[in-house]
């Protein structure tokens, strides 16, 4: 008996300490893995944008129609200067797991970037490349820049960061905040989780659109 | 448990050692590339949606 128990024991210890190297290294996935693996995305879909936007085909040289965008697919570059000089992210249609572990995503059924209406976007606070981990910093002036094949649309943040409950859904419709009104102006609202790591509460950022500069041929953006 | 899998392994010492480093490394890749991948995209960790 004795020696059994003394065996049990040994063998619930060494599951026990093999449990713990495993979520150490979950762990260490979540913080240096995730990134990896959405800044591979990321240049790929810097590399496929570039591609799009350089393309003969500029004839459809806006983007308004919301059939053109495709779950997981990068339509978008946006830079928010606040975060510094080399903050860029692509951004993607959807807002599923599987598209935030890659890149910021579009709300579907939201409007589409430069068009009247609310365009908005969610980012992971933590993982994935911590894309929106300052959102809770922004203030009212603060530039986004959201790059598409018709230009770069710039939009300036209206007020401070709010915090609302992640059911929240008013901070989507087309006015923000106002669920029904119809819409007359260019919105933008950018999500993210509060606090860091949970699905507690969300941080919004709402901005308006204030010009596009449209793209020059043969001059990078 | 790990006791129990030494003994199994053919070979001696030098011959187990080099088993399991070879044991640990395969574990530990597909742990990164498999198990922790999946894992992320299905644990309610930073949820960023809203409604």
């Amino acid at each position: 008996m004795r020696v059994s128990v003394r065996l049990y024991l040994r063998i619930s210890g060494e599951i026990l300490i093999t449990l713990g190297v495993v979520v150490l290294g979950f762990m260490a996935y979540m913080y240096w893995g995730t990134a990896i693996r959405e800044g591979a995305a990321q240049r790929a879909f810097a590399g496929q944008l570039g591609q799009q936007w350089s393309g003969a085909n500029q004839s459809l040289a806006a983007l308004t129609n919301p059939a053109d965008l495709a779950l997981g697919k990068p339509f978008a570059l946006m830079r928010i200067p606040r975060f510094g000089a080399r903050w860029q992210f692509a951004v993607v249609q959807g807002t599923g797991l599987p598209q935030l572990a890659l890149a910021p995503g579009h709300v579907p059924g939201t409007a589409l970037p430069g068009m009247i209406g609310n365009f908005a976007v969610a980012g992971h606070r933590v993982t994935a490349g911590n894309p929106f981990w300052s959102l809770p910093s922004m203030r009212a002036g603060d530039v986004v820049d959201v790059e598409t094949i018709a230009g770069t649309y710039e939009y300036v943040v209206t007020g401070k960061p709010q915090w609302v409950a992640p059911g929240d859904s008013a901070v989507l419709a087309p006015v923000p905040g106002h669920p029904g009104q119809a819409p007359s102006r260019r919105m933008i609202t950018l999500i993210t989780c509060d606090p860091p790591w949970s699905g507690t509460s969300r941080v919004i950022v709402t901005g308006v659109l204030v010009r596009l500069l449209p793209r020059q041929q043969g001059i990078e953006g | 448990m790990y006791g129990w899998i030494w003994q199994r392994l053919p070979g001696g010492t030098a011959a187990r050692t080099v088993q399991v480093v070879v044991l640990l490394v395969a574990v530990g890749l597909a742990l990164w590339f498999l198990v922790y991948p999946w894992a992320s995209l299905h644990l309610p960790f930073d949820q960023a949606g809203v409604g």
